[in-house]
């Protein structure tokens, strides 16, 4: 513990540290450039900066005055472009309109473009950031300012299923890689002015658009503080996906624990807003991330919420405890086998031994091996093009499952134990929780392998620890279990009733915690409607 | 950072260093199920040990792994010395693998070696961590443990576990016999007793004649053998009177119980479970009373008179009659006992003692005379709770059937 403590020290110790290194390849800030009313100079300035970029496009357009027209080829509506811009300003610049008035910025935002979103810039750079953000820009001769006008149009995946969090019972729609799209879902779900949705742009060469987002007078200010302060120290030249978010912001890095959730599923984040949670969203990725998480929510599914308490309070007992043995199984096995045989009960002793003649490693090399494979299997699995894809698992399943047990070089029990403890593993939910536990199985296995029962002891000791000492912005990981807070309890080892969650999680919400109004039990002779 | 570091990799160094010393695998183990005590000449002990061979126990890997599947899965390696370790040291020699006793459940003892005397040979029982305490202990009723380690049995792989097996199925908790041993004999005034086996399914003819080959395997629970304070051997009970004896002692679970109705000419036979004893010691002068209560609850299984059961008064008739039969064997049993061996197997002792301190005290110092003189008496109350699915006997023609 001590030895992430002062991880943790150094690590935000050289965070706030203001002076930047030297050497850091980032673009130096560029100096703010005003538009001159000359559109020859601004036209020159801003080829300038854009050359070499083929796939900007200069359209001047001849008139009373000229103006040019700016884009980037392939982010905008070139459709729309045409009929919403190009179309109506040539009508008005050409000579068989004389009458009409010359054209201006004003005459453009007030009459010509046909489009929503117009804004009015000043600034060269301004130019170029709309331009580059899907924007058009219209510059006009003699005037010190440009027209920007929003027009997206660039390819984007449809709304789709998410493939990493099936539900059979729920929304079926996931985010795409398009922020407006994804802020769009939530929006769709939470229709109440309190959603705030803070955009701000991060990394220096990306510029990517990120958006905090949270219900105000649900959630706690100062969590939502602490997001803002942490996101607002970033210096980046890239952010590709809300990885590179979250590996700024978690609390401790090296810890095999995920202190921040991502989700695809745009309910899931509904529901944790409704939690007081504060969600991060990120251009260009689907993976929302939710802050703060807990060690329980990674235990949690989304069906949980769904599905009837009774079948979801059972469901999360049968996970509690498949989660135990994807991360003891495999060492419970080489630590009793190896240690402390007394505990075996005898006729499974028996047969553990008569499966053990002739295998030539020892039991723990012979798991650990196993586990090896198997991790490899998985990994080979993920990556594999579909069509190859299955031939991973008859490989896996003839060459190591069987094979290997007949020619006597690995004993039938350990593939039980590690077929096993996969099934299990593959039960936790969420994906990068369930990676904390393929971690801490294979330290724990060498410690079972050298220490016996002592040393899975001495691990769960030092990970129970670890667990308790963790925080994810300002939240015990461990809470509600511990600091105990009973109230929230009815979400842990079982899903109580949706009537009876009156309360938000106490750590993380602020301002109001009532959810539900008590005394909403469901009963026939209950209110009126009964009375007909 | 870097002392930590450091540090880290000593401490990780030092457990890789010192681990995995008393680490063994399964298969470098000589897992032994079964261990026989006998006594050995020159005042030795020797103890025979029988041991697994995994590769011979049928539907495991061992038969595709190659030559499993002939043979017997077991063997039996015997040693002596002057004590239980010195032999464990020189069976230890004749095996490649390292002796795991970690899961004996039967120690057999020899009758030679009980007659002699057990007290010597216990200690390593319960002092050794890796040894269990459910043990069962018997005693080989006319043979040795070596040669009833020996021999197979049809039904167990193992035919250590067939012994168990068939105490268990006599109406005992299996697992307890060395805790219920230590716990008499380490008590004031009782006796202990074990449980005895002999080797072959049949007692031998009683007419001297040869006995069938099938007779030599296997081995049935004979009746327990008495020991008294000195830990040594006095005698057998016979099956029968070992349950009546159990029963006091309350160490049954349940019995079944037959007995002829005299005025019906024919004979019932009653499942009892939820046995139960209580034992009340009455101090008459320089007398002692001891006044046993049975008590069972049961169902009737067999009914070969022509009674209608669903009528209470032939119940109660049969209850009665089977209180009285149950009555009877008792009382024989443990006027057996106090003539024949005078040790209190019972148990009467101790509950003198819980009872009735003061009478204890004075008469402790020779309890087992005045065990030898005291007056018992035994009272049964049997209660039927179930008559089976019929009221009379299907069979019987309605005018025949007792209404």
């Amino acid at each position: 513990m001590r030895w992430f403590k002062s991880q943790k020290h150094s690590h935000s110790g050289s965070k706030t540290d203001p002076a930047k290194p030297a050497g850091i390849p980032l673009p130096e800030e560029e100096q703010i450039v005003a538009l001159s009313t000359e559109l020859a100079s601004n036209e020159t300035k801003l080829r300038d900066t854009f050359r070499g970029c083929s796939d900007i496009n200069f359209r001047p357009i001849s008139g009373n005055p000229s103006v040019l027209l700016l884009y980037t080829d392939g982010l905008i509506d070139s459709k729309t472009l045409d009929q919403a811009v190009l179309m109506p300003i040539l009508y008005h610049a050409a000579p068989a309109s004389p009458s009409a008035a010359p054209i201006s910025c004003q005459i453009i935002q007030e009459q010509l473009v046909a489009i929503a979103q117009l804004q009015t810039v000043t600034t060269i750079n301004d130019v170029m950031e709309g331009v580059l953000k899907a924007n058009i820009a219209l510059l006009v001769d003699g005037e010190n300012q440009a027209v920007i006008a929003d027009l997206k149009g660039f390819e984007k995946r449809a709304v789709e299923e998410p493939a990493a969090e099936v539900s059979v019972r729920g929304p079926r729609d996931g985010f795409t890689e398009n922020l407006r799209i994804n802020t769009g879902l939530i929006r769709r779900r939470l229709r109440s002015p309190k959603l705030k949705m803070e955009s701000l742009t991060i990394g220096q060469l990306t510029q990517t658009d990120v958006v905090i987002t949270y219900i105000e007078g649900v959630v706690s200010n100062t969590i939502l503080e602490e997001v803002r302060n942490r996101i607002s120290r970033i210096q980046i030249d890239g952010v590709l996906e809300s990885g590179f978010i979250e590996e700024f912001i978690e609390d401790v890095t090296w810890s095999p624990f995920p202190q921040i959730q991502n989700t695809e599923r745009p309910d899931i984040v509904c529901a944790s807003l409704l939690e007081g949670k504060v969600a991060i969203i990120v251009d260009n990725t689907p993976f929302a991330l939710i802050v703060p998480m807990t060690f329980w929510i990674g235990l949690q599914a989304v069906e949980d919420y769904y599905e009837r308490s009774i079948y979801t309070t059972f469901v999360r007992f049968i996970r509690y405890s498949l989660f135990n043995i994807a991360l003891l199984l495999p060492s419970l096995y080489v630590a009793l086998s190896t240690f402390h045989q007394q505990l075996i009960p005898m006729n499974l002793l028996i047969s553990i031994a008569n499966s053990r003649e002739g295998v030539p490693f020892p039991t723990f090399v012979e798991t650990l091996l196993m586990e090896f494979m198997f991790e490899g299997l998985r990994e080979a699995g993920i990556r594999m093009p579909k069509a190859v894809g299955s031939a991973v698992s008859i490989v896996g399943a003839l060459v190591i499952g069987q094979a290997a047990v007949q020619a006597g070089i690995v004993s039938a029990p350990v593939v039980i134990i590690v077929a096993t403890t996969g099934i299990a593993s593959f039960a936790i939910p969420r994906y990068n929780f369930g990676t904390a536990y393929r971690l801490l199985r294979f330290p724990l296995l060498i410690l079972s392998g050298v220490l016996g029962l002592y040393g899975i002891i001495g691990g769960l000791f030092l990970m129970i620890i670890h667990l308790l000492g963790l925080r994810s912005f300002g939240v015990p990981y461990m809470s509600p279990v511990v600091p105990q807070i009973p109230l929230s309890l009815k979400d842990v080892f079982i899903r109580a009733p949706r009537w009876s969650m009156n309360q938000r999680p106490a750590l993380f919400s602020g301002g109001n915690k009532t959810r539900i109004p008590k005394g909403q039990q469901p009963s026939p002779n209950k209110g009126e409607a009964n009375d007909e | 950072m870097n002392r930590i570091w450091r540090t880290l990799c000593v401490m990780l160094s030092l457990l890789l260093i010192t681990g995995c010393w008393d680490s063994s695998e399964v298969n470098d183990l000589a897992i032994e199920l079964a261990w026989g005590i006998d006594k050995a000449p020159n005042k030795k002990i020797m103890i025979s040990a029988q041991v697994i061979n995994p590769s011979k126990i049928s539907g495991g890997q061992g038969d595709g792994a190659g030559g499993g599947g002939e043979g017997k899965p077991y063997f039996v390696v015997a040693g002596d010395g002057m004590n239980t370790l010195d032999a464990v040291k020189r069976i230890q020699a004749k095996l490649s693998r390292q002796v795991f006793r970690g899961h004996r459940r039967v120690i057999v003892i020899g009758e030679a070696m009980a007659r002699q005397g057990i007290k010597d040979v216990l200690d390593t029982y319960t002092r050794d961590p890796n040894l269990k305490l459910r043990t069962d202990l018997f005693v080989v009723k006319g043979s040795t443990a070596k040669d009833l380690l020996k021999v197979s049995y049809p039904l167990e792989n193992i035919p250590g576990l067939g012994v168990l097996g068939e105490y268990n199925q006599v109406g005992t908790s299996a697992e307890m016999g060395f805790l219920h041993f230590l716990l008499s004999a380490t008590s004031e005034g009782t006796s202990p007793y074990l449980p005895s086996v002999s080797i072959g399914m049949n007692p031998p003819p009683q007419d001297g004649g040869l006995r069938d080959k099938s007779d030599i395997e296997g081995f049935r629970i004979a009746g327990p053998g008495i020991f008294n304070k000195e830990l040594k051997l006095v005698g057998f009970l016979s099956v029968e009177e070992g349950r009546a004896m159990r029963w006091i002692s309350g160490k049954l679970k349940e019995i079944e119980v037959s007995a002829k109705l005299p005025q019906e000419a024919g004979n019932v036979s009653m499942d009892l479970y939820k046995l139960g004893q209580k034992i009340e010691p009455i101090a008459q002068g320089g007398n002692l009373h001891i006044h046993v209560t049975l008590t069972g609850k049961g169902a009737i299984r067999e009914n070969n008179t022509p009674l209608d059961l669903t009528n209470p008064d032939h119940i109660t008739l049969l209850e009665n009659t089977l209180n009285k039969q149950v009555e009877e064997h008792a009382l024989r049993t443990i006027t057996k006992v106090q003539q024949k061996y005078g040790t209190d197997v019972f148990g009467f002792s101790d509950v003198i003692r819980r009872k009735n301190l003061p009478l204890w005290k004075s008469i402790r110092e020779d309890w087992e005379a005045v065990f030898r003189e005291a007056d018992i008496s035994v009272n049964t109350k049997l209660t039927v709770r179930r008559i089976g699915i019929t009221g009379p006997s299907l069979h019987l023609n309605p005018n025949e059937i007792k209404k």
